[in-house]
């Protein structure tokens, strides 16, 4: 695995250049969790206490907030403790990018993912899930006019005949959007 | 006796069979595809059997269950790869031995030491079960509580490659759980003005986000269109079904140590069946007088990894059926199931509703044996599906929780959450946060809540729950758990270190 360009000083002899780039990504979850507990925390201050019990609304949530912000803070010195073992300053990179280059057809299919739930209330179930298997089953496998095929029998079985045995089978009548 | 007749007419009823031997051969099919693991198939099975009676529906999805673990064999035995996380020792002995010109015998063993694993984990199931619970009935909300720290800090020990992550996850998922209204007196909680946020967060779109999407995601990261590995079938299979049995029978003490150890790791909270599969290959190996034989294809190895890992779900069901406190994300979706149909589970569940306990018991023998001659019949049929393509699997399987999603509560935005789930829990995945705690303390989230307030309301002492002696165990324990688990993890450090 390489480690991404301008990625700030380079780690020792000794450091995997994925193992950094791994715990640089941990590091930002600890500290993005961490913000989150605390958000969340001054919020539940904000919510009702009971006249009957000692406990209020707020109390649970505020218990869970102060255990996630405390752990994430322990592990984030850890991470910073970590990455300084291995030679590599605990600096911001580029990851996303990086991440979005390694994983180029994970991020396209859940692009299409997104655009289907978009158009499920439009478009209908039967319509958007054909239109979605059709475009991931082509993102995912290598061009071939036999693979078209399969593709397009495979959307087709799994969106019309999916609809079918929901509505016919189960009584679940998915969005019909354009089919009305 | 009349609770147990009604589950028995329940479980042989023909509709219901029919259902379970369609849940046996789903599971079989989920586990023998290479990625797709049984909690997979049992988060897809869950939406169809919404509209079946309780009984009905829990019988197919411990088909599914039991089915899945015996699947991961096929793969496992074949090409190489084991097809779920708990038939990673199977590949030790089962591949060589296909190799080396027994396919057959290495799927017909595997087949029968499942089946005699999950039968004597359904026995060690019905004996230790209902005293469980019967003491179990005694707590009060401060063991409770307790027993619910406890088993999410042995969760978070046990599962993944850090003892914080799996903290973190575990209370990621209490947080997730305090979202809508809460338990007692609901009022509604971080909802933020968002309709969406209004109920809560349904804890099943929250599994098939987290178990079903991100591992759909994760499969797409190999090369592009690669097609998978050729199985390894010769043109004829000769499974001998009876010589291999009497070939498993003759390794008893093999065949119960196996058992009964996958059983003991099942009912520990975050072990299940991977672990139990490496654990009692490795026991097997110790007790044998010819310890380098194995992995070369010894029928002894295969026994005891299938034995131990299909052993662990009846093992798993014990903490399930006697607490209320699934010991893995399977035993969660199960509970869950049984929460759709408005069945409170926990240590009432076999004084309130025997005839379910007590089929689910009749269930797990059924299921067993419908794999047993669904594998003998059909093995040939589920090599060929080894084959097919993720380009076709990933897609059509990400349709399938989109439907099972919408099906829950007939709402499009439950779609939607679905998407933000399923990409967060990818995130985490790859951030390597393990997701078990995480959907355990969505579960317990709100019983550990409703335990607390209550101890709290019969006095607003704080130290009641460390007077108290089960609960201050329970404690112990769980201070315990993290603390052997921070030792571990530094013993291992220092042994990496000095290597």
């Amino acid at each position: 695995m390489r480690e991404p360009a301008g990625s700030g000083p380079a780690p020792s002899d000794a450091a995997p250049a994925g193992e950094v780039a791994a715990e640089r990504a941990r590091l930002v979850s600890y500290v993005v969790l961490f913000a989150a507990a605390a958000g969340l925390y001054v919020v539940s201050l904000s919510l009702p206490t009971s006249r009957w019990e000692p406990l209020g609304a707020g109390s649970f949530p505020r218990l869970v907030m102060v255990a996630l912000g405390a752990l994430s803070l322990v592990a984030a010195l850890g991470s910073v403790r970590k990455l300084r073992r291995l030679g590599a300053a605990p600096a911001a990179n580029p990851l996303v990018a990086a991440f979005f280059a390694r994983h180029r057809v994970v991020v396209a299919v859940f692009a299409a993912f997104a655009v289907y739930l978009a158009l499920l209330r439009p478009l209908g179930f039967a319509v958007a899930t054909f239109l979605f298997l059709l475009a991931a089953q082509l993102l995912i496998a290598r061009w071939s006019w036999r693979g078209l095929a399969l593709a397009i029998v495979v959307a087709a079985v799994f969106s019309f005949g999916l609809n079918f045995l929901f509505a016919t089978v189960f009584m679940v009548f998915l969005p019909r959007g354009i089919l009305g | 006796m009349a609770d147990f007749l009604t589950a028995l007419a329940q479980i042989f009823a023909p509709d219901t069979l029919l259902y379970m031997a369609l849940g046996s051969v789903a599971g079989i099919i989920a586990a023998a595809i290479p990625g797709f693991t049984v909690t997979m198939a049992i988060v897809l099975t869950l939406p169809l059997t919404f509209t079946m009676e309780p009984l009905q529906g829990i019988a197919v999805m411990l088909s599914v269950y039991v089915g899945g673990y015996t699947g991961g064999l096929i793969s496992a035995a074949l090409l190489g790869i084991p097809g779920t996380p708990s038939s990673v020792a199977t590949t030790f002995d089962a591949f060589p031995m296909a190799r080396g010109g027994e396919p057959g015998r290495a799927l017909s063993l595997g087949v029968w030491a499942s089946f005699f694993g999950t039968l004597i984990s359904t026995i060690v199931l019905v004996v230790a079960a209902p005293p469980l619970a019967i003491v179990a009935v005694r707590l009060g909300p401060w063991e409770y509580f307790s027993l619910i720290v406890f088993a999410l800090t042995i969760v978070a020990s046990l599962v993944g490659h850090s003892l914080m992550r799996g903290l973190i996850a575990g209370v990621i998922g209490l947080a997730i759980a305090t979202i809508g209204p809460d338990p007692m007196m609901g009022r509604p909680r971080f909802t933020f003005d968002i309709d969406m946020l209004a109920p809560g967060l349904p804890f099943l779109v929250v599994l098939i986000g987290i178990f079903a999407i991100s591992q759909l995601l994760s499969e797409l990261e190999g090369t592009p269109g690669a097609p998978r590995e050729a199985a390894l079938i010769p043109s004829a299979i000769d499974f001998k079904t009876w010589q291999v049995m009497r070939e498993a029978l003759g390794q008893p003490v093999n065949l119960l140590r196996s058992s009964l150890l996958g059983v003991f790791v099942g009912a520990v909270p975050g072990a299940g069946g991977s672990i139990a599969n490496l654990l009692t290959y490795d026991q097997a190996r110790r007790a044998s007088k010819t310890p380098e034989k194995f992995g070369t294809g010894v029928p002894e190895g295969v026994v005891a990894s299938e034995a131990g890992n299909s052993a662990t779900a009846g093992g798993g069901l014990i903490p399930l059926i006697a607490l209320g406190i699934p010991g893995s994300a399977v035993d969660a979706i199960l509970m869950a199931s049984l929460m759709v149909h408005g069945i409170s589970v926990g240590p009432r569940l076999i004084m309130e509703n025997g005839d379910l306990v007590y089929g689910m018991f009749i269930a797990m023998v059924v299921a067993s044996l419908l794999m047993l001659v669904i594998c003998t019949l059909s093995m040939r049929f589920f090599l060929r599906v080894t084959a097919i393509p993720t380009s076709v699997i990933v897609p059509v399987v990400t349709v399938c929780c989109v439907a099972g999603a919408f099906a829950l509560n007939n709402r499009v935005s439950d779609v939607y959450l679905l998407g933000f789930v399923g990409l967060a829990g990818y995130l985490l995945k790859k951030l390597d946060y393990p997701l078990a705690p995480l959907v355990l303390g969505v579960i317990l989230g709100p019983i550990a809540e409703t335990n607390l307030r209550r101890a709290l309301m019969t006095d607003g002492d704080w130290t009641v729950f460390l007077t108290r002696p089960v609960s201050a165990a329970l404690l112990v324990a769980a201070v315990l758990s993290v603390a052997w688990s921070v030792r571990s993890h530094l013993k291992g450090r220092r042994m990496l270190l000095d290597a």
